[in-house]
């Protein structure tokens, strides 16, 4: 008769698991990136060739030109003006646009030298767009009740509707040497 | 007469059951420091301060460039003359139509070398950028 073998636990063991377990946690932890990338975005207009450029005539009454000669020094619509004062100057008008058809909204045109210094240009462009966004929030606000990054996708699209950020990088002159 | 060694009566062992542990802290300690980063930065610049910034929510759209202090442009892990930056860019852009990209640049570059590169972005269809900067306080 055959003698049945008593098979030994075939067992693996468990007490480490959660050693392991919290290793790879850490691991994890360790090597994910948190810094998300901030800045502020904007979409460049397509290259013409010179030749083939069209002028467009806009009303002025909708432009809003702003200038940074190389010293730092800003020019809205002929007068000189300091760098954070240009979010007050432009609400107003950006404002005063809201009800009017798209193609009559507020273009604000940023103009720098070759010489200006990036940051400059950089607090010229935040200025313009925080005058854009407060607009925004200012509408979302009465409308919806909410701020603009609250509010749902539907109500977004017909915020960005009445308040539609455009800023036009003028045309960089040709090199002068 | 003799003399009875003085010795105590607990066990003399260093207790070696940790010791797996403490390697793997120290392993672990050295994968952490080891930098994982995919390219590495050639230039040094410093980063302007802005207020109305708005997060990236995808960053395999990003795309970088770097702008030095000492106007040197970076690509991918190479510096880059400013003639090459449309092909580059081009290449970008047909493998990631999408593409956004990213300006770090200094804060004391002039605005010249932007409006080259920005004009080198235009031709080679790149439009959506985004200007690196700090949250201003």
């Amino acid at each position: 008769m055959i003698k049945k073998r008593k098979i030994p636990d075939a067992e693996i063991p468990t007490a480490s698991q959660a050693d392991l377990a919290f290793l790879l946690l850490l691991f994890f932890l360790v090597s994910t990136v948190i810094d998300v990338d901030t800045g502020l975005g904007l979409t460049l207009p397509e290259y013409v060739p010179p030749d083939e450029q069209i002028e467009v005539k806009v009303d002025t009454s909708r432009m809003a030109a702003v200038l940074v000669n190389e010293n730092g020094e800003v020019l809205i619509d002929g007068n000189i003006v300091p760098v954070f004062k240009i979010k007050d100057l432009l609400k107003p008008r950006i404002e005063s646009k809201i009800s009017l058809p798209l193609n009559k909204k507020m273009i604000v045109s940023l103009k720098t030298d070759r010489k200006t210094v990036y940051n400059i240009y950089i607090a010229a462009l935040d200025q313009i767009k925080q005058a854009f966004f407060e607009v925004r929030d200012e509408y979302s606000n009465g409308k919806f009740g909410k701020k603009f990054n609250d509010l749902n996708q539907e109500q977004q699209e017909d915020v960005k509707d009445a308040v539609p950020i455009i800023i036009s990088l003028a045309e960089p002159e040709s090199i002068k040497k | 007469m003799t003399f009875e060694k003085r010795r105590a009566k607990t066990k003399q062992e260093i207790p070696t059951t940790s010791m797996p542990d403490i390697v793997f802290m120290l392993l672990m300690f050295f994968m952490c420091v080891t930098t994982m980063r995919e390219v590495d930065v050639l230039v040094q610049f410093k980063l302007p301060e802005a207020k109305a910034i708005e997060k990236i929510e995808n960053k395999r759209l990003v795309s970088y460039i770097w702008v030095g202090k000492d106007r040197k442009i970076q690509i991918n892990d190479s510096l880059v003359d400013l003639g090459k930056v449309e092909e580059l860019m081009y290449l970008k852009r047909k493998a990631l139509p999408e593409v956004i990209v990213s300006l770090r640049s200094d804060q004391s570059v002039d605005m010249g070398l932007i409006t080259d590169i920005q004009q080198a972005l235009r031709k080679a269809y790149c439009l959506r950028i985004n200007y690196s900067a700090m949250i201003k306080v």
